[in-house]
């Protein structure tokens, strides 16, 4: 599926030269994390990772399990679809969990209803009476348009005035961060509509998860956005040569990106049943990541969604596995660490092979 | 401005002109930030008591900034106040403060952040006013203890713990003490299912490592949080799963907003009240015993107060 991308950036398409996709193995390493974590339970704790062991209940695998290995990687997962383009595009984007604090506020503050979820009265509501009970559409758009905002900001500063990516969007993590902590002096926004809480209620945030990742897979593989994208990370002055409107692009990819983390601060706060200043504290860090793991090159012009989705699943799996183990927190860290080094080993590695051989 | 000097001078008229105490004192509260809400309830707080035991008192912003905050220290020494109370921004660092009070004889009160180390309280007119963070995770365990007992558990109670960031002074000590309650001979039947784990403080963390417990399918009967924040997500978690909250004792500590909402909605059980604005006025009498010359103990600890079903009530608008 990926042998498309290989015959871009003006080389000469050869069926001869093609090899292995790369998201294959990715998908080989979640497997065999998965695997591991299967064996090491049966010898530790003396339990299944992956089957349902319990008699009560009538499954072939432990459901629960499944479900909270995605659940809990959907939110970053969300913001690592617009860091992959990102990447890709030979940037990088750490503005993406300021901007999910950011947005988180401004959204919660249009979304207070009068009463909470136990019937007690709202007080003190944020911007006023007046803006108590909005309509479901008002927090959305807002969030969304503020997302947008912050992703335009990035892209013009990026494309218009030469900044490099890693300054331009360092500044705006500053001051997204600055944002969220001043909307509310750092108070968090509790008294939230009942409809607004259902965005991120149960599986959902998996739902919008794999809804994004299917429209931006498309939006990368399939048109002409896409291509551009892959082009200008492989070679911008190539690219712009053939005819790339360069800037337009780069506004556009990192309004994308600004797009989806305000959809990851909305379902998030939503879950969370709270808006918080806090909220996404380095999460850029685990979006790039997650991507990294996938396969996708920091140098540019090289990776997939497909891949990021894998990236993600094997961050949910070792998050998971660890707390099943009952292993402490600190093995978890060290071993998220010790994955992201070896991914980017593996991948330069297969990089030089590859090389050598062409 | 303007209307706040003029505005302080006419209580400071009224105040004195009818008090007519003769202890009267000029009072400075140093803050390490206004913009935080505990700091703004603490330094009200402190104003409040001054002001009803005749005393004037101006309060300082230091902006988070330490070379700031000393700044103010000095120009205050300069213009001849009676006792300053100072919530530092760096506790580490607060000797040059010290000295330069020590040096004019002016007594201080530190409150809320405790000087490292404390002993450089001993030379002068000082004290401190705090909350001991001793109490919060032993009155909340022994408060959970004690309600399992009550629901004839006491043959074995089987849960779990949340912790706060690991780097973080209270998150361990919180930890230290449900831990040491969980041992006496009274609490013993409570033991954790899985090792105690970290969930930063934040509700969204605590929410997804709940679930992975949830997922292990093993019957559990407490959670204990060094917060409320992680204690709500671990209901939200709960419930999100179909488990009765009344099968299930869930602790905090902080009594936030949110918290006490969802106690009174009989989802959370215990929470505990650290109590800024009792801390203040605490920091007020120091500091006016300490200008009397009255003995002071170095350390002055306000205590910490348990919320539960039986007396939320009286906390829903504390923190206001």
């Amino acid at each position: 599926m990926s042998a498309s991308q290989h015959g871009l950036g003006g080389l000469k398409y050869d069926p001869k030269k093609r090899h292995r996709p790369p998201e294959l193995n990715v998908f080989f390493a979640l497997i065999f994390i998965v695997l591991a974590f299967e064996v090491l339970g049966r010898l530790i704790v003396g339990d299944s990772f992956l089957f349902n062991t319990r008699d009560r209940v009538d499954t072939l695998f432990n459901e629960p399990r499944l479900k909270i290995i995605i659940l809990q990687v959907a939110i970053i997962g969300i913001i690592a679809l617009g860091v992959t383009q990102v990447i890709i595009s030979g940037g990088i984007d750490l503005s993406s969990g300021s901007i999910v604090g950011a947005v988180a506020m401004i959204s919660t503050a249009f979304a207070q209803a009068s009463v909470n979820q136990y019937g007690m009265e709202n007080l003190k509501p944020i911007l006023g009476e007046a803006y108590l009970n909005l309509p479901l559409i008002v927090p959305i758009v807002v969030g969304l348009f503020a997302g947008l905002i912050a992703g335009v900001i990035n892209g013009a500063l990026i494309a218009y005035a030469k900044i490099p990516p890693f300054i331009a969007t360092l500044g705006m993590m500053l001051f997204a961060r600055g944002v969220a902590n001043w909307t509310t002096k750092g108070v968090p926004i509790s008294y939230l509509q009942e409809d607004y809480a259902k965005i991120g209620a149960g599986m959902t945030p998996v739902f919008i998860f794999i809804a994004l990742a299917v429209l931006m897979h498309f939006l990368l593989k399939h048109t002409k956005y896409g291509k551009h994208t892959y082009a200008i990370g492989s070679n911008e002055q190539a690219a712009r040569m053939s005819g790339i409107e360069v800037e337009r692009l780069k506004v556009l990819i990192y309004a994308i990106a600004g797009i989806l983390s305000a959809v990851a601060a909305i379902v998030m706060s939503s879950k969370a049943l709270t808006g918080q200043s806090g909220m996404g504290l380095m999460y850029e860090l685990d979006a790039i990541a997650m991507a990294v793991i996938g396969g996708v090159s920091l140098a540019g012009g090289r990776g997939s969604i497909l891949g990021t989705c894998i990236g993600a699943l094997i961050y949910g799996v070792i998050i998971s596995g660890f707390t099943f183990l009952k292993l402490d927190a600190f093995y978890q860290e060290m071993a998220k660490g010790a994955i992201i080094v070896g991914a980017v080993v593996l991948d330069q590695w297969r990089a030089r092979k590859q090389a050598a051989k062409s | 401005m303007k209307k706040a000097i003029l505005a302080a001078s006419l209580t400071a008229a009224v105040t004195g002109g009818v008090a007519q105490v003769s202890n009267a004192a000029d009072l400075a509260f140093a803050a390490y930030l206004f913009d935080d809400k505990f700091t703004t309830i603490l330094r009200n707080g402190a104003q409040a008591y001054a002001e009803a035991n005749g005393h004037t008192m101006i309060q300082l912003d230091a902006n988070n900034d330490q070379g700031r905050q000393i700044d103010q220290i000095n120009n205050l020494i300069a213009n001849g106040i009676d006792a300053v109370i100072i919530q530092a921004v760096d506790s580490t660092a607060v000797q040059p403060m010290t000295q330069a009070l020590k040096d004019a004889g002016i007594p201080a009160v530190f409150v809320n952040r405790k000087p490292v180390p404390i002993e450089q309280l001993d030379g002068g007119p000082f004290a401190y006013v705090a909350s001991n963070e001793i109490e919060s995770g032993t009155l909340q365990t022994f408060a959970m203890c004690n309600q399992l007992r009550a629901e004839g558990k006491s043959d074995g109670a089987r849960g779990y713990l949340l912790m706060g960031q690991l780097t973080n002074e209270a998150a361990i000590q919180r930890t230290r003490d449900a831990e040491q309650v969980m041992g006496l001979d009274m609490c013993n039947f409570m033991e954790l299912v899985a090792p105690k784990t970290t969930a930063e403080w934040q509700r969204t963390k605590a929410q997804d490592i709940m679930t992975n417990w949830l997922s292990t399918g093993e019957p559990f009967d407490f959670v204990i949080a060094n917060n409320d924040e992680m204690a709500l997500g671990a209901i939200q978690a709960m419930k999100a799963s179909g488990i009765s909250m009344d099968s299930v004792v869930v602790g905090g500590v902080d009594a936030t907003d949110d918290a006490l909402a969802a106690m009174k909605g009989g989802d959370l059980d215990v929470t505990v009240f650290q109590n800024a604005a009792a801390q203040g006025a605490g920091a007020v009498d120091t500091a006016a015993k300490l200008i009397a010359g009255e003995k002071v103990s170095r350390e002055v600890y306000i205590p910490f107060e348990l919320v539960s079903m039986d007396n939320i009530d009286q906390y829903l608008d504390r923190n206001k």
